[in-house]
């Protein structure tokens, strides 16, 4: 305790305000509890303010434009003049709405909202220091604590985020002018979304990945649509290259990237296209270009805050390890959402904070879902949810698979998007549905349904006799457990 | 290298102890240190560490069983034995994009909780899963009904009123009670039951089967019709070209089981219950202990009550002015430590209410030493922490020792030794209710007081000039229960007199 600290009790204490802690307060809020949110920066976290909505404001803004202009087929000419800085305000105006609307739902809970960066002093006290020379800082005491302080992106060596040229995905979706050209290093899904979104702009992109193909993790037949139709849009792709430095040059900078294939985990020979490209990315590439972001991934935002004071351990890449209660190995210290380990998604996160916030209040609650979902906004879009047909059979599962193109489905030709399909993975035996991936318009949206259906215990048989209305891309989930069950009408059955 | 693990002595001269809960299972990674099973003691509940990293080889103590101290319950491989390198993981140094591995999707696959088998899946939705938590049954236990082995919710009421799946994890088993079981035989039935197939589950949820289609042969049919039972209801796990296929067997069964289950209900219409009528749990544990020492206390020491009632007027303005100062030392001053104080110092006065009776030695033991032990009544049973030297501390220290002592007792980590050697007794009974008591002692002790709740009550009250009146006061009630074979009555009664003295006068404590 500092001589002339202000000291205040409160029964929950949530640092971060991001979708896995401003949940958390509010349901313990809804609970009874006396609750303390502490947020540094801004209401929303990382996923409102510079994460999952400012880049599906982008994503839908220069997906319009790219349409606008190349919709001849249908009959339409236009030319869309794209003012950046317009559209960047009015992302801006979209983040501000919900922002708001947090903060307002955390008062109409009874939450008490503290501005400030927590730290802890001991198991049971946390200081929070106010923002600014002399503003100050003060004590709260806790009963229970809930860490929730999200995550923030990698950086690689050479590449500094301070750097004027070096973008992060945050300051890529800042940015007030479209860059001329763009390198962009890591072929995840938040290096793809974005390179997406400043090639439809007019950007020349080019896409550099230490791995072999695009949306490593994800597979491959998922994948293809993706890149397939990054080509179209002109991206170009550099497989088994890792950046290594950048320099100035006289009209932009020059991205030196060396070859990854003698790093850890080369690739193996396996002899198709993209390995073969990377067994020949022998020499050093160098890429003119006038900004590079760099989107490799995200860690843990785990060390500042003394854990340690608290005796609250992490892992060796700074995660900190909980239970299917989200508690830490400290009993009264829970962690939720990115801080709290993989996958890192928002909707996790705000499970795991209503989980929390229920056990603090005694509620026999906890953290056992069957299936996480998990959306990636490209162009197909790709949904997934439960297990891949390879992870079925690896859990001993026999399994039925079905399968339907989006090419025989009436709505999607109606709409200018038939690239990618509905695969449903499901128990041969009982029938019980296990997983789904989609790639392609709306994929996002359609997986909700098959999310459900495990969730459920439902069965192929109960998602084909579901009538599903016509015309929508929704048929299309019918008619691939039907496909599963030998009786597709729309398709032929193998 | 196995290293066997026995049963240690987890508090001292416990002889055995009930095996509560595994924490652990088979083939689990532990570390030195890390609880492996809770044990409960007549006293407490106590987590057994790990001696050892390594894996849990055999575990070799039923849940439920009572272990002699020194019984080996479980054996560990220690680390360093196996060395197993499997996936070497080619994409583990690349630059981390797994941000959205899709492959997590099981609920956290690389934890031990999913069996990685198709057997090991449960199917059951949400609502389902949090019924089983809250009924502390485990899923992987239990038998789905429904369509393809689905779990439904009335197969975990099943299991919950029929079986006795332990609780899931260690906080549903604190605050839920045992299991009853509906009959009297071993408490550890392990899958819970489905269909009425194995008879144990409550008649009234057998669960109809409800298909479109059921091959069976015209005989069966004609059974079914006789028996007024719709062959598509009727529960089956055999399957003929695919289709389900019923027997006879499953006919007869399944029509007596609606009988039974018709019968429940008339019984259950006509008594106005919905539940069993009678349950029965073990008598074991901590609420055996307790019923033991009361028997042997009441059994052993003729018990005389001694019943008065104090007007604590001052005390409760005393401890209004004190009330502040404490809590500005962070301590919730109750009225037990003055009441501890008063007790003293009529102890001080009348030390044969300290003494205790060796029986067996056939001795008058007098204790120079004042340890008070205050009854807690906790979820496991009434607990009696002590506070030993109580006379040589002051008010404040002894407030946040002994609140310290009972949360503890209530969370059920206090240690044996914190329920021992007290030399007399203090229960709180106005807590709940009620004026008066008999309380038993806490035996050998010779004494042992009830206070009462603090109440608003007409006293006649004579001022200086004689002046009688009658006003509102706080008046307290006292049951003093003492060893009659040690203590005369007028002895116990003038005990009772001078703690009243002291309650009543509360600045007489400065002096003591």
């Amino acid at each position: 305790m500092v001589v002339g600290d202000i000291a205040t009790g409160t029964d929950v204490l949530v640092i971060g305000a991001g979708p896995a802690g401003y949940v958390a307060a509010i349901r313990a809020g809804q609970l009874d509890l006396d609750v303390t949110l502490v947020e540094k920066e801004a209401y929303g976290g990382t996923c409102l303010n510079h994460g999952c909505i400012p880049s599906k404001a982008l994503i839908t803004a220069s997906g319009l434009a790219h349409e606008a202009g190349n919709a001849e087929e249908m009959g339409i000419h236009a030319d869309p003049a794209v003012d950046l800085s317009q559209m960047v305000n009015w992302k801006d105006g979209v983040v501000d709405q919900l922002t708001s609307g947090v903060e307002k739902l955390c008062k109409a809970n009874g939450v008490n909202l503290l501005e400030g960066t927590a730290r802890f002093a001991d198991e049971n006290t946390a200081r929070i220091s106010h923002g600014g020379e002399g503003q100050g800082s003060e004590s709260v005491e806790f009963e229970h604590a809930i860490v929730a302080t999200g995550s923030s992106p990698i950086e690689i060596p050479n590449f500094a985020y301070e750097d004027e040229p070096v973008l992060n995905s945050r300051q890529a979706l800042a940015l007030d002018s479209v860059p001329d050209s763009l390198v962009v290093v890591g072929a995840g899904y938040i290096g793809m979304e974005l390179a997406g979104v400043f090639a439809k702009l007019g950007t020349d992109v080019t896409v550099i990945e230490m791995l072999e193909d695009v949306l490593p993790g994800y597979e491959a037949d998922l994948a293809r649509p993706v890149k397939k139709h990054a080509k179209e849009l002109g991206i170009e792709f550099h497989f088994g290259y890792s950046a290594s430095e950048w320099h100035e040059e006289d009209d932009g900078i020059r991205v030196v990237a060396e070859p990854a294939a003698a790093a850890d985990g080369g690739s193996e020979a396996s002899g198709d296209a993209a390995s073969t490209e990377a067994e020949l990315a022998e020499e050093p590439l160098e890429l003119d270009a006038e900004k590079v972001l760099v989107a490799v991934g995200r860690a843990p935002v785990s060390d500042t805050l003394d854990l340690e004071s608290a005796g609250v351990e992490t892992d060796e890449r700074g995660f900190i390890p909980t239970d299917d209660r989200a508690r830490t190995n400290v009993e009264h210290i829970f962690a939720i959402g990115d801080v709290a380990g993989e996958p890192m998604l928002a909707h996790k996160g705000s499970m795991e904070g209503q989980v929390a916030a229920e056990v603090i209040a005694g509620e026999p609650s906890a953290i056992d879902y069957q299936a996480m979902p998990a959306a990636v906004f490209t162009e197909p879009e790709i949904g997934t949810v439960g297990l891949t047909q390879s992870e079925a059979e690896e859990m001993g599962f026999e399994t039925a698979v079905g399968k339907f193109p989006f090419q025989a489905s009436g709505r999607a030709l109606t709409t200018g998007h038939s690239d990618g399909f509905v695969k449903i993975v499901a128990d041969a035996d009982a029938g019980f549905i296990l997983g789904a991936q989609i790639v392609g318009p709306e994929a996002s949206e359609l997986i909700a349904e098959l999310g459900l259906a495990i969730e459920l215990g439902a069965t192929l048989e109960d998602v084909a006799a579901t009538i599903h209305a016509h015309p929508t891309l929704a048929e299309s989930v019918m008619e691939a457990a039907e496909n599963a069950l030998g009786h597709a009408i729309h398709t032929l059955n193998r | 290298m196995v290293r066997e693990f026995k049963l240690p002595d987890v508090g001292e001269g416990v002889a055995e102890g009930e095996l509560v809960s595994w924490l652990v299972e088979e083939g689990e990674e532990v570390s030195e240190d890390q609880p492996v099973a809770e044990v409960e003691t007549d006293k407490a509940l106590v987590e057994v560490p790990s001696p050892v990293n390594g894996t849990v080889r055999e575990i070799l103590a039923e849940e439920g069983e009572m272990v002699p101290v020194g019984n080996v319950i479980i054996t560990f491989n220690v680390e360093g034995e196996e060395a197993e390198e499997t996936e070497s993981q080619a994409e583990q140094a690349s630059e981390p994009e797994g941000v959205d591995e899709p492959d997590e999707a099981e609920g956290g696959v690389d934890e031990t909780e999913e069996v990685s088998t198709s057997e090991g899946r449960v199917f059951a939705p949400p609502r389902v899963r949090k019924l089983a938590r809250e009924e502390g049954v485990d899923l992987s236990s239990v038998q789905g009904s429904g369509p393809g082995g689905r779990i439904t919710e009335g197969d975990v009421q099943a299991a919950a009123e029929g079986d006795s799946s332990e609780p899931a994890d260690a906080e549903t088993a604190e605050a839920a009670p045992a299991e009853p079981t509906e009959d009297t035989g071993g408490a550890d039935a392990a899958a819970g039951t489905a269909g009425g197939a194995a008879g144990t589950a409550a008649p009234s949820s057998v669960e109809s089967a409800d298909r479109e289609k059921t091959l069976a042969a015209p005989a069966t049919r004609q059974l079914a019709k006789e028996q007024g039972i719709d062959i598509d209801a009727v529960p089956t796990t055999e399957e003929r070209d695919g289709e389900a296929f019923v027997t006879p067997e499953a006919v007869t069964e399944y029509a007596e089981a609606q009988q039974r289950a018709q019968e429940a209900d008339v019984a259950a219409a006509a008594t106005g219950e919905t539940g069993p009528r009678e349950t029965r749990e073990p008598f074991k544990g901590v609420r055996k202990t307790i019923a033991d020492a009361m028997q042997r206390s009441k059994y052993t020491a003729p018990h005389v009550t001694h019943h008065d009632e104090v007007d604590v007027t001052k005390l409760v303005e005393t401890r209004e002015d004190l009330k502040p100062v404490a809590e500005e030392q962070g301590i919730r001053l109750t009225y037990m430590p003055f009441i501890m104080k008063a007790v003293i110092a009529a102890l001080k006065e009348y030390p044969e209410m300290n003494a205790m009776i060796d029986d067996e030695n056939e001795e008058i033991v007098h204790r120079n030493y004042y340890n008070i032990g205050v009854a807690a009544a906790t979820d496991a049973g009434l607990m009696v922490p002590v506070v030993d030297d109580a006379d040589h501390k002051g008010m404040l220290q002894l407030s946040s020792e002994m609140n310290e002592l009972v949360q503890k007792a209530r969370e059920r980590t206090i240690s044996p030794d914190e329920l021992r050697g007290s030399t007399f007794t203090i229960t709180n009974i106005g807590g709940i209710g009620g004026e008066y008591a008999t309380p038993i002692l806490n035996y050998p002790e010779a004494g042992i007081l009830a206070v009462g709740e603090i109440k608003r009550k007409p006293r006649v009250v004579t001022d200086a000039d004689g002046n009688e009146s009658i006003e509102p006061r706080s008046v307290m009630t006292l049951s003093l229960s003492f060893d009659h074979r040690l203590i005369d009555g007028a002895e116990g009664a003038a005990f009772t007199n001078k703690v009243m003295e002291y309650l009543e006068n509360p600045e007489l404590l400065l002096l003591e």
